[in-house]
């Protein structure tokens, strides 16, 4: 487990690309003391570690999939509809630069 | 308020096959409703698209049963051409292209949606206080919540403004506020209802509900609702069933299970004496009352395994919201991609959203995951797998849907809960399962109500409603219409 | 110290399904920017991912063809991170539960087999294309959703011919499958590669360092056998690898550092619960492997036992269509499988090149191709006029045999028939016959000439030959 202060928790909401307002890293940490004590006690319930990790509530037979038939695409114009940040047919940003992540090789 | 919305479907559909009103009359009658709204429960409005699809309705035959009549929905429900925002100022002037199938589904049976209702924000949270447009309060008693996350939706069937109003479950966001609002809330099996157009917050447990004030009534519109959806691939492919039969037809199991622990924790008097007395009018009727040991242990993990689960999945599930292709664009001048969607998601969420995002990142990443993520996950099999011995012997569970009066407004709180009562979260656990679960009136204290829930087997929603029906027949509270008290 | 090359490859390669993996928009390459996308392709709110059937029968082809065990119950996960070109936030993908697992490849190098092992193979989304212009970046989001295989070998290679070798052989199968374009130029085929050295007969692996856009299969060999050399130097140096992640610079002809691998991104790996578990039918598998294309490795034995060497074999495999024709009028029951090949690889090669036309393109058919290489094999035209025809064939889409007739091609191979044109050679030529038993052996291909230009090129020019030997016994007899 990553050690939680007040530093992993604003490095936590970077990751999710927001700022944490004054303040509210303190209530974090607050609220962290009862979700690790509520891990722990989760911990603590007898067999829990030999349970199987449940995603999906149940579990039915499914073998249907979608017929690789293309649809009528959207217009450029209705898709970018709600866009604010457009410039002709396409989105537009600042443009990225610097300390590339793996992810945009891919 | 209202002159014809107060009525439930079935009485408006009456009225309007035998030509007493028109969907006109009903959908102005919606929308004085909502201009008399006491509880801040609308978003958008659609009054005119409304009143252009009533006007073309010209007849309603005795089988369309939901033809001509109003509907409100949930502000998490994609609505094309309708501004919709889930509540959430990063979403504000996103008007979707498209309708969720469980609208367009309302559509194609005749009903009109005339606007949508307010919500906790993005559906992450059970008070109804959290949205970008304030508080939604309680019809009976402005001082208190109405429940979330779907408040809006709740306190618009109470007060008589619409007869049917959308919703969405993830933890008890529709069962807890009818419990509150003396409504019949009901979330159909995980799958039975597709998912396509509501805006997701843990889709592992997100499901589609609605408010009605009838279970006769909500039988229909989940016939209407239900069913394969090609745009969703965990909708279930088993066949549709026409649902008013079982209520209609009485079609019911015989063994009702409660958990004795939850009966011992009860504190509230009235509300453990109304419990105690529908189960034994239950019994009197011939159905077989059970108690279960469903282990403490499991109930005390409720709590964390609901708030691990969903705040993890919802960091993913609103990843999307980055002011890019839609929501508002950021103020000032973002030097980069990232500063970009930093900026829009910190001005678009409120507090209580980065909070619950950052304890959901953390038990997701990789040096966590084991610990966090993955325990809930783990202790989630184990309490749906205690759930499914319960359903190996007893057809149903029945408890109350609240244990307690609704809340004051400062008395809440949005910090994680330290010492959680399991009765607060006993609902989770048709989540957890993707059970089908209904909640309904069952009385009231000091004038404010509180409710009955049902929950059955998976894809038993036919039975869970016409136990609904048999409760009703004995508690003989439906189609109320709050008064306020205070 | 001696040091081993480990190296192990990631392929990436785009499926060429009609519609994408998870929507139903259309792949296309080359359309106006975003005009090829449906909701989902967006992330609107509400939009739910929905598989593409084709995309998983070509990931189990691929699969197959790679001798791998394919999953019959298919998983996906959400690969989590904020990226302009990634609508969702997060990529679908098979983290956990990879739809093939343990194949292998087998390679010829130096003459000597070698099997590389296939870790995984798995499905998941391309992303969105950016254009960078000065101070902005647009994104086109027509490419978002292709369907990507990715394919991960075990770290098996020890060398650039190698590596180089594994791709093209990757290549070449997904080629031969129909599945995808993989044209690593314009991206339909994507290679990382992870290099590290190690003390010769050690088994721990050294640090290693990733390189990146290696968009020919030749760069492939000289990145890797350049970062050999790089990190080589450094260990030999008592120097550390760092690890890193490199690119190849076509120019310089070198590696060069991208950024160091210090702060890995966590991708918040989970299951996918839009998804739910799919079993694949065992019809819908079945079906999948048996129309498969029949693969390179399956073309190479056949053409061997049909007489071809490894070049013409490897030349006519460089293009699927040649095999394909090649393969048909070897059905055809052609005499000679060389003068099939040379008149396809040689002279309609040649001239497809040179007028830039398709194989489909020509105007005659595979029975008409035979016949003229029959003819050509049994003697009936030389190979000058096999020219001719086939050049008729090609240019007037006329039919050999009514060309060979009536241009007088026929070449007389009737014994009597040559021996009279013989004997009136050698009376004619008197002189070069005395030449001849004198020693001078090139009069007999003179004499040979001059039987051909006597018979207006129709007598066959090796009988003649035969016949005048008979006649004029062996040179210099009488020296």
């Amino acid at each position: 487990m990553i050690k939680v202060t007040k530093e992993t928790i604003n490095d936590c909401a970077r990751n999710l690309m927001f700022e944490l307002a004054p303040g509210q890293d303190e209530l974090i940490l607050e609220d962290f003391a009862s979700v690790l004590a509520q891990i722990d006690f989760l911990k603590s319930i007898p067999g829990v570690d030999q349970a199987e990790p449940m995603t999906f509530p149940y579990r039915e037979h499914q073998r249907w999939m979608r017929e690789d038939k293309p649809e009528k695409p959207l217009s450029s114009k209705v898709a970018l509809g709600n866009s604010k940040t457009r410039l002709g047919n396409q989105v537009k940003l600042p443009k990225v630069v610097g300390n590339k992540n793996d992810q945009m090789d891919e | 308020m209202t002159k014809w919305m107060n009525k439930p479907i079935s009485a408006l559909h009456d009225l309007l096959v035998k030509g007493k009103v028109t969907p006109l009359d009903l959908v102005e009658d919606c929308i004085r409703g909502i201009e008399k709204d006491r509880c801040n429960s609308f978003e958008a409005t659609c009054f005119d698209k409304a009143r252009a699809e009533a006007k073309r309705i010209t007849q309603v035959k005795e089988e369309e049963y939901l033809k001509g009549i109003p509907f409100l929905a949930k502000d998490n429900f994609s609505t094309k051409g309708v501004e919709t925002t889930a509540s959430s100022r990063i979403l504000e002037g996103y008007v979707p292209l498209y309708d969720a199938t469980a609208v367009s589904r309302l559509r194609r049976a005749g009903m009109i949606l005339v606007a949508k209702t307010t919500m906790d924000e993005l559906a992450m949270g059970g008070t109804g206080t959290t949205g970008h447009k304030g508080v939604t309060t309680n019809p009976y008693d402005a001082t208190r919540i109405v429940g979330g996350s779907s408040c809006g939706s709740a306190a618009a069937v109470s007060q008589g403004i619409a007869p049917l109003a959308l919703g969405s479950d993830t933890g008890d966001s529709v069962r807890k506020p009818a419990s509150y609002s003396q409504t019949v809330g009901f979330k159909a099996t995980w799958g039975r209802i597709s998912r396509f157009g509501l805006f997701p917050f843990a889709t592992s447990m997100d499901a589609v509900g609605f408010f009605t004030r009838n279970v006769k009534d909500a039988s229909y519109v989940l016939t209407a609702l239900s069913g394969r959806d090609k745009m969703d691939m965990s909708s279930s492919s088993r066949k549709r069933e026409r649902y008013q039969n079982y209520v209609l037809e009485h079609r019911t199991l015989k063994r009702v299970g409660y958990f004795r622990h939850v009966l011992d924790s009860i504190q509230d008097e009235t509300i453990r004496k109304s419990y105690l007395d529908l189960l034994h009018a239950l019994s009197e009727k011939g159905y077989e009352v059970l108690a279960y040991d469903y282990p403490e242990a499991l109930l005390d993990a409720l709590y964390p395994t609901y708030m691990i689960l969903s705040c993890a999945e919802s960091t993913s599930n609103n990843a999307n919201l980055d002011g890019i292709r839609f929501g508002p664009r950021p103020d000032g001048t973002p030097q980069t991609y990232a500063q970009y969607m930093t900026m829009a998601r910190t001005s678009g969420f409120s507090d209580m959203i980065k909070r619950r995002f950052v304890i959901g990142g953390f038990s997701l990443l990789s040096a966590n995951q084991e610990e966090m993520f993955n325990r809930a996950q783990k202790a989630r099999r184990m309490i749906v797998d205690e759930m499914n011995r319960f359903f190996d012997s007893i057809d149903y569970l029945v408890l109350p849907a609240s244990y307690s009066k609704p809340p004051h407004l400062d008395e809440l709180t949005t910090a994680w809960s330290t010492k959680p009562d399991f009765l607060d979260n006993i609902l989770t656990i048709g989540n957890f399962g993707g059970y089908p679960s209904l909640t309904l009136p069952l009385g009231v204290e000091d004038g404010l109500p509180f409710g009955i829930n049902v929950t059955g087997r998976n894809f038993e929603d036919g039975y869970v409603l016409s136990l609904g029906g048999e409760i009703e027949s004995i508690v003989q509270r439906c189609d109320i219409i709050a008064q306020e008290v205070k | 110290m001696e040091f081993e090359p480990v190296i192990g490859v990631e392929i990436h390669v785009e499926l060429k399904t009609k519609s994408k993996i998870f929507s139903g928009a259309p792949c296309t390459f080359g359309e106006e920017p975003n005009s090829q996308t449906v909701l989902f392709d967006w992330a609107f709110p509400g939009t739910l991912p929905i598989l593409n059937k084709e995309a998983v029968s070509y990931a189990i082809k691929i699969c197959t063809a790679l001798r791998m065990k394919v999953d019959h119950t298919l998983y996906f996960d959400r690969k989590n991170y904020f990226y302009p070109d990634l609508p969702k936030g997060y990529q679908i993908t098979q983290q956990f539960r990879p739809i093939g697992t343990d194949g292998e490849v087998v390679l010829q190098v130096g003459g000597k087999e070698r099997r590389i092992g296939v870790e995984q193979a798995h499905l998941e989304e391309d992303t969105a294309k950016q254009v960078h212009l000065n101070d902005i970046s647009l994104v086109n989001f027509n490419r978002c959703g292709t369907p990507l295989l990715e394919i991960v070998s075990r770290p098996d290679m020890r060398s650039g011919e190698e590596a180089m070798k594994y791709v093209e052989a990757i290549r070449e199968i997904v080629t031969y499958l129909g599945v995808s374009d993989g044209k690593m130029e314009n991206g339909s085929m994507r290679c990382d590669i992870n290099i590290s050295l190690r003390p010769k007969g050690t088994e721990k692996f050294g640090t290693k360092c990733e390189c990146k856009n290696l968009n020919t299969i030749q760069n492939i060999r000289a990145a890797v056998d350049y970062e050999i050399q790089r990190q080589g130097r450094i260990l030999s140096e008592g120097g550390a690898v760092e690890q890193e992640t490199r690119r190849y610079d076509e120019a310089q002809k070198k590696t060069v550092l991208m950024r160091k691998k210090t702060d890995a991104v966590d991708y918040k790996y989970f299951r996918e619960p839009n998804i739910v578990p799919i079993d694949l039918d065992d019809d819908f598998v079945y079906d999948a492997v048996h129309s498969m294309n029949k693969l390179p490795d399956a073309y190479r034995r056949e053409l061997r036992q049909r007489g071809l060497d490894e070049y013409q074999i490897e030349e006519l495999l460089k293009d699927r269509d040649f095999v394909l024709f090649y393969e048909g009028c070897l059905n055809l029951s052609v005499q000679s499988p060389t003068n099939l090949w040379n008149l396809l690889m040689v002279e309609i090669l040649g001239y497809l090149n040179k007028a830039e036309k398709k194989l489909s393109d020509l105007p005659f058919t595979k029975e008409q191709l035979v016949e003229l290489s029959d003819l050509l094999s049994q003697g009936k035209i030389n190979s000058r006029q096999g020219k001719e025809v086939l050049q008729a064939m090609m240019e007037e889409g006329r039919d050999p045999l009514q060309v060979v007739k009536e241009r007088g091609m026929e070449q007389i191979s009737d014994d009597g028939e040559v021996e009279k044109v013989v004997a009136e050679v050698l009376a004619a030529n008197a002189q070069s016959v005395a030449d001849w038993k004198r020693g001078k052996d090139r009069a007999l291909g003179y004499l040979v000439g001059q039987a051909m230009k006597l018979s207006k090129g129709k007598v066959n020019p090796s009988l003649a030959k035969e016949k005048i030997l008979e006649k004029i016994g062996p040179c210099g007899s009488e020296r």
